[in-house]
């Protein structure tokens, strides 16, 4: 049986310590994983701000914190979808739909576009590449869930439907990473 | 009884019917008694009431259109996908600390490298909003706070920010009315509101 969605709370223990970093200046290895680089962050912020502003050292360790949360927010709730629909491979379709669900439906139309663009750019690479790759067959399970995840989301969220029409994914990537 | 016309009078209001005809040689003056009843049989409509919007909103929303159109432009420019503003590894490291995560596909931290840095100009542009405020040109703690107090679709990083500071934002919280947004079923209410207007 699916776990109900986990709690903002639920991850909270460490948080309400007050200030779960120890020490200052570098971190250690377990808050490297656990957080995104400080520094990407910073420079992300600043794109937010006037060019006179500035950002205290506490403001972008709190965001820090706030995009893990944020991480964690959004695969919970797809996690969850994926075992409903007995599924075991999150894929991109699955977060657009848990954010629209949880309130961010202003990301969904510019993160489809990202997706379908990266998609296709997946797709050139792969039909070069595709003697080399050995798992063609877990490409196409995973292809059918992604189909049907996309039909289910047109079906429930009307925002799909707004603006550009949604493009079924042609390719469908297993658990390979093209870093 | 009333002597019959072989030609009667056109009716004063054209095409419409008339509840009483005005017999030849009334006693009341024509004027002043042919113009009420058209009045009455056809009330001017009223008039749309004003709609209730503070110029404060207005220049919310107008600024929510630029940063979603902005995110258009952005992604419209993208050719690269191998170069990322977050790094995909650490993402996916995040993903797989929940233990019910078992595959994730490679395409997945590549949309949460986007919506990440979303996120964090949203979170970013709405606590540099709460600085100005406060006549302040450095962000702190405190803004980032008063973001997540006003907007309700951050409801879930409730607990990742001090209560304190939250309590302190809250009260700073302007008192316009926003637009509910559903948010995991929190019931919170949003003294701000966001995003007015969608892009289209």
């Amino acid at each position: 049986m699916a776990e109900a969605p986990a709690s903002p709370g639920g991850g909270g223990g460490s948080h309400e310590s007050g200030s779960p970093r120890g020490g200052g200046g570098g971190g250690s290895v377990r808050e490297q994983d656990r957080f995104l680089p400080i520094a990407n962050i910073s420079r992300i912020m600043k794109k937010a701000i006037p060019a006179n502003g500035k950002i205290a050292k506490d403001a972008k360790e709190t965001v820090q914190e706030c995009v893990s949360e944020f991480i964690s927010f959004i695969t919970s709730e797809a996690s969850d979808k994926c075992q409903r629909e007995k599924r075991k491979t999150i894929n991109g379709d699955d977060l657009l739909w848990a954010m629209a669900t949880l309130g961010f439906e202003d990301y969904i139309e510019p993160l489809k576009v990202y997706l379908q663009k990266y998609r296709e750019m997946e797709g050139d690479s792969k039909l070069t590449a595709k003697s080399s790759d050995g798992s063609i067959k877990k490409d196409a399970l995973g292809h059918v869930g992604a189909s049907s995840s996309a039909a289910e989301g047109m079906g429930q969220q009307g925002a799909y439907n707004q603006g550009m029409g949604y493009m079924q994914p042609q390719y469908h990537n297993g658990d390979i990473s093209n870093v | 009884m009333e002597p019959k016309s072989t030609t009667p009078p056109p009716p004063p209001v054209m095409g419409a019917p008339i509840a009483y005809p005005p017999p030849p040689g009334a006693a009341y003056p024509a004027g002043p008694y042919v113009h009420a009843p058209a009045a009455a049989l056809y009330p001017p409509p009223p008039l749309p009431p004003a709609p209730p919007s503070s110029q404060q909103g207005a220049a919310a929303a107008h600024q929510q259109q630029l940063f979603w159109a902005e995110q258009y432009r952005e992604i419209e420019a993208t050719t690269d996908f191998k170069n990322h503003n977050l790094p995909l590894a650490r993402i996916k490291k995040i993903m797989k600390a929940d233990e019910d995560v078992r595959m994730i596909a490679a395409e997945a931290p590549v949309v949460f490298s986007r919506a990440c840095e979303m996120f964090i100009l949203e979170l970013t542009h709405r606590g540099w909003a709460h600085a100005e405020e406060n006549k302040r040109r450095t962000l702190q703690k405190s803004d980032i706070a008063a973001a997540v107090a006003r907007t309700e679709v951050f409801d879930f990083l409730v607990d990742i920010v001090p209560r304190d500071e939250a309590k302190d934002a809250d009260s700073a919280a302007m008192g316009a009315a926003g637009i509910p947004h559903p948010a995991a079923g929190l019931p919170a209410a949003d003294p701000m509101g966001y995003y007015y207007v969608q892009p289209q």
